[in-house]
Formats: structure tokens, sequence, C-alpha cells
């Protein structure tokens, strides 16, 4: 499926001038960057609830071309947006919501998904009849999704969909997430200042800071950038690696993110051929310089050194260093943090060989399908 | 021989019905503009909605009179034919409606501004015109208020009096409402059908608020 969206929109917000071009022929589109930095704005632009001038071109279709006074109303659009807070309609019912947005799907080129199967991905089919003042956060969100879902949207849009949940209940919903979009590959557009979640679910992320874009490109060696890095640390980096499940036994299973590189991962629930997004905390990973023997850790990496880079002060307390790996076979490294002090002992060099060592247990499943 | 009491009651739950069913339909709609539209001069249109509550009801009656008189702008010289609003039941609806106007209004401003208008643009993104977004969800939403600002435009038609004397007459068994045989009562010194009469408003305005009140309760909780 060739998809293509262009967006090139100026608009004036009350801090600063939020201005944008971003052409991609990827599909599934992350926006990251800090709060206020014109995300959320960029969105409802999209969605025809700003006003915006300049050009939004999604797959072929014109929503937005100032110039020619062009301006696609909200409902001839086809976004399906998730609002940040949900919005879900007070006085409609769980399956009410979720079928709010039917005709046009009825009536569009692409139907949009059968609600059937919205109900089943989303598991809401037991909320059907609840009044939605009933339900849980995770579950508001599941039917703010499925809401747009079943619109038949071209596009869909995503406003830090798990922002307003607890981590714990923001780690049950992503894969939900991820099912859509491995399920339905419906074009995304996906705002979060969480980098964890936009390297699971995008194929491609612009940064956002004040209003201006400072980085394009794969989320993997975007969020490597030693320019972009510092801004993921707010929550601890993650290594987020997507990989095809070849083995799975005793407990144990085991991740090929590329064919030769096996990551070996505790948990039960992954099924051998299933596609599975891992996570790794750049605080659990221990750096060596040889290859360590006699140890509990499974996964032993090998690779090189590609950057050491002391963090600054006030963002790490204490003095951390940042070693970027490079691992065979894999295109962006694997971030380690370590003190200064394990630094200077194991006088580690750029280019130097070295052994990454993560536990199993370490290794968290972000999503599988 | 219908008792002339009854007469008077009819009349008047006549004319606050037709008030509040005439009045409704533009001052929901007055409201929503008020709520939801900004432009430069909206003050004015705010003021100009709430001249009846502020003025005394004998000057917006006596206006009337004067725009509907045989020679008035909406005469019978001028349009050519007679609206036969004068002295009528019609009349009494056509002032009191007036009357009611800017507390239908205000009320239904405020039962649309508490609607979140996130909501209605989340409703356009799935393809909800703006008229199905009304439908489907503003109207729906604001409906508590909207049902208060019926009844209060209702027992503010039935209370009427200035504008409605001015314009209808106090005549009995065609224009006298509640309102009006009250004052008449009193004045010729009947006190006992006054104060009956006075009583049967009380239960009015109780049993309109009170079924509201019930309305609401069983709106408000959770289906």
């Amino acid at each position: 499926m060739t998809s293509e969206i262009l967006l090139d929109i100026t608009l004036s917000l009350e801090r600063f001038r939020l201005s944008v071009r971003w052409e991609t022929a990827e599909s599934s589109l992350g926006i990251f960057g800090p709060s206020g930095a014109g995300k959320t704005t960029i969105l409802e632009a999209v969605a025809g609830l700003r006003k915006a001038e300049g050009l939004i071109r999604v797959d072929g279709r014109t929503w937005l071309d100032s110039a020619r006074g062009h301006h696609v109303p909200p409902e001839r659009r086809g976004v399906g947006y998730v609002p940040q807070d949900a919005l879900l309609f007070p006085h409609k019912n769980v399956l009410e919501n979720v079928m709010s947005g039917r005709r046009r799907a009825e009536r569009a080129a692409r139907k949009g998904v059968a609600p059937d199967r919205v109900l089943d991905v989303l598991e809401l089919a037991d909320l059907a009849g609840r009044h939605v003042a009933s339900l849980s956060g995770g579950e508001r969100q599941r039917v703010a999704l499925g809401r747009a879902l079943c619109s038949g949207p071209d596009l869909l849009a995503l406003d830090e969909p798990l922002a307003s949940l607890d981590p714990a209940l923001r780690r049950r919903i992503l894969p939900y997430l991820f099912r859509v979009r491995e399920e339905f590959a419906i074009p995304t557009l996906y705002v979060s200042h969480d980098a964890t979640e936009i390297k699971t679910l995008s194929g491609e992320v612009m940064v956002l800071a004040a209003g201006r874009a400072v980085a394009f490109g794969r989320p993997d060696e975007v969020f490597t950038d030693p320019s972009i890095l510092p801004m993921t640390r707010a929550e601890g980096f993650e290594n987020v690696l997507r990989g095809v499940v070849v083995a799975a036994a005793d407990s144990t299973a085991i991740v090929e993110p590329e064919p030769g590189l096996r990551i070996a991962v505790a948990a039960t629930d992954l099924v051998v051929g299933n596609r599975a997004v891992l996570a790794v905390r750049a605080d659990d990973l221990i750096l060596a310089t040889e290859r360590p023997a006699g140890l509990s850790a499974q996964n032993i990496l090998e690779g090189d050194v590609r950057e050491i880079r002391a963090l600054d002060p006030i963002e790490a307390p204490g003095g951390a260093i940042l070693v970027s790996v490079t691992l065979r076979g894999l295109r962006a490294p694997l971030i380690a943090t370590i003190t200064r002090r394990a630094s200077g002992r194991l006088s580690l060099r750029e280019g130097m060989p070295v052994f990454l060592v993560c536990k199993a247990h370490s290794v968290r499943v972000l999503a599988t399908r | 021989m219908i008792p002339p009491a009854l007469v008077t009651l009819l009349i008047s739950l006549k004319v606050a019905l037709c008030a509040t069913a005439l009045i409704l339909p533009p001052g929901v709609m007055l409201g929503l503009f008020l709520a939801r539209s900004d432009f430069r001069g909206k003050t004015i249109v705010e003021a100009l909605s709430t001249l009846p509550l502020v003025l005394p009801p004998t000057a917006v009656g006596y206006l009337l009179l004067r725009l509907l008189a045989r020679t008035g702008p909406l005469g019978e010289r001028t349009l050519g034919f007679d609206l036969d609003l004068l002295f009528t039941w019609k009349g009494a609806v056509l002032a009191s409606s007036l009357m009611a106007l800017p507390l239908v209004a205000r009320t239904a401003r405020v039962a649309f501004e508490e609607v979140d208008r996130r909501l209605e643009g989340v409703a356009r993104t799935l393809g909800l015109g703006p008229v199905r977004t009304f439908l489907e969800i503003s109207l729906p939403l604001a409906a508590r208020g909207l049902l208060a600002a019926a009844v209060l435009g209702f027992s503010r038609a039935l209370g009427e009096f200035g504008a409605t004397v001015i314009v209808a007459g106090n005549i009995p068994g065609r224009t006298q409402t509640l309102a009006l045989a009250i004052f008449s009562e009193m004045q010729i010194g009947h006190d006992r059908q006054a104060l009956a009469l006075a009583g049967v408003t009380v239960v009015l305005a109780f049993a309109a608020v009170w079924t509201v009140e019930i309305l609401l309760r069983r709106r408000a909780r959770p289906t």
C-alpha cells in the first residue's frame, strides 16, 4: 500500500509561530516533542478543527490548500481523531459511541473496519451496553479508538492516547494500539511525548520543538541522535527492538530483531512466528569489554562502541554516561547508561568492541501480534 | 355552561402553551447563536434580546399596539389586510411570547455553553455535518437546559400582564387570562375570587416546575 502524506502548514499560536513541512511515503507517522511544542495543534489542523495556512494532502486528496481558498470541512476529511481525553459522547452508550461515525464509513470509499472486528480487536464487546460515565480511563481510550476506526477513516490521528493513563495501564493499552496498526493498516499520525510509544508504533517520526520540526527519520535512528536523545530522557531511555518470535519454551522466548541477532525474553505469552516489540531500559544494560562467562544473564550481545557522551549534570544528577553500541546487523545503536566511574574503569573508547549484557527479565514485551 | 373561571383558566393555558411553542424555536436558535458565535456587535444583539426583560411590560405592549394599529407599520392600511391580532387571544400570545423571549434565549444560551465544543468537533471528524452534529450531539446534551428554558418561558407567559392587557385587552371569555382576571376581580372588590384565581396560578406554576424537576432527575440518572 502506498500512502503519501504532505503537511506544509503555518499557524500562529500564543507563544510562537508553528511552521512545519513534512512529506513522506511512510504511513505510520509519529510526532514527538515536549508539552506545548504544538503537537496537538498539528493534529487539530489535520482534522480540520483548527484554521491553518498551507497545504495538507493525504493519499492524493487535498484537504487544505489555503492559497486557493480550499478548505475541506472536518466531516468530509475522513480523519479518525482520538483526542487525549477521549471525549466520548456522554449521552450515548459504548456501542452508540463506537457507531457514531458509521454512516460516513458506509458512504466512504474506504469502508473502515467492520464494527464486529473493532469490538473484537479492542475487546469492547462486553462493554457494548455500558454507560460511558462508568468506564475506566483505559476503557474510555479503547472506545474512542473504536469510534474512530469505525468511521471509515483515511487517516487516524491519535493525540497522546496514553498520556492520561497511569504507567501500568499504559503498558496494557499500548498492545491494543499495536494491534490496530498491524491489523488495519490505516495511515496514522501518532502524537506523543513518550519516545517508547513512538518507537513501538511509528515508522517515521518528526521531532517538534516550539513549533519547529527539528528532526525527521526512523524513530530508532532519530531517538539515538545525540541532539535528540536528551529530549527522551524524561522517563528513562528505553531501547525498542522489533522482531519475530523464533522460539518459545520454559518461560523464555527468543526474538530475532535481525537474522542472527537473538534476544532472550522472559515471557510466556509469545507465540512462535508472531511479531513482537521489545523494550530494554538503558539503565538495565551492562557493558563488558571481554565476553563474560558464568553469568545467569542470557543475553550477551557483541558490538562496537559508537559514541560515548556525558549527560548534562542537570539532566542526570550523579554524572551518567550514555554509551551507544552498534550491534552487528542492526541499523540503530542500543543505548546503555553507565556511571562516570564505570566508564573510567573500563577505559571505553569509540570504536572499541564491547559486549552488552542483559537479563531475560529486563526485556519487556511492549506488544505482540 | 362552562363556569367563567374555567374559561379564564383554559384561555390562560392556551395562550401560555401557544406562546411557548411560538417562542421556543427562535429562542433556542438565538441562544445557540449567542453561545456559539463571536463577532463584533454581538453585545448589541445580546442587549437587544434582553430588552423585554428590563423594559416596563406596558412599554413593550404599547410599542406592539402602535406597530399593529390600523395605521401602524404592520397595520391594515400598510399591509392591505388585517392581521387580526389586536384584542384577540392571538394578540395575547404575541405579547407574552415577546416578554418570554429573553428568559428562553438566556436559559438556552447557558444550556449550549455547557456543551463541550470539542465534542461537537469530534462529531464533525466522524462525518457528521453541522446540522446532524447539532441534532445528535448539541441538542440532546443541552436538552435539560432547553426543557428548563421552555418551562421558564411557559411560566413567564402564564404570568404576563402588562403587555397583554394593552395588546389584547381584558375581555372576559375572549382574552382575559388568569393574570388579568385577578386584577379585574380585585378592582371590583371580589377578594375571594381574586384569591381563588391567585391560588390557581400558584398550583399551575408549581405543577410546571415540579414536573420538570422530576423529568430532570430521571434524565440525570445513568441509563
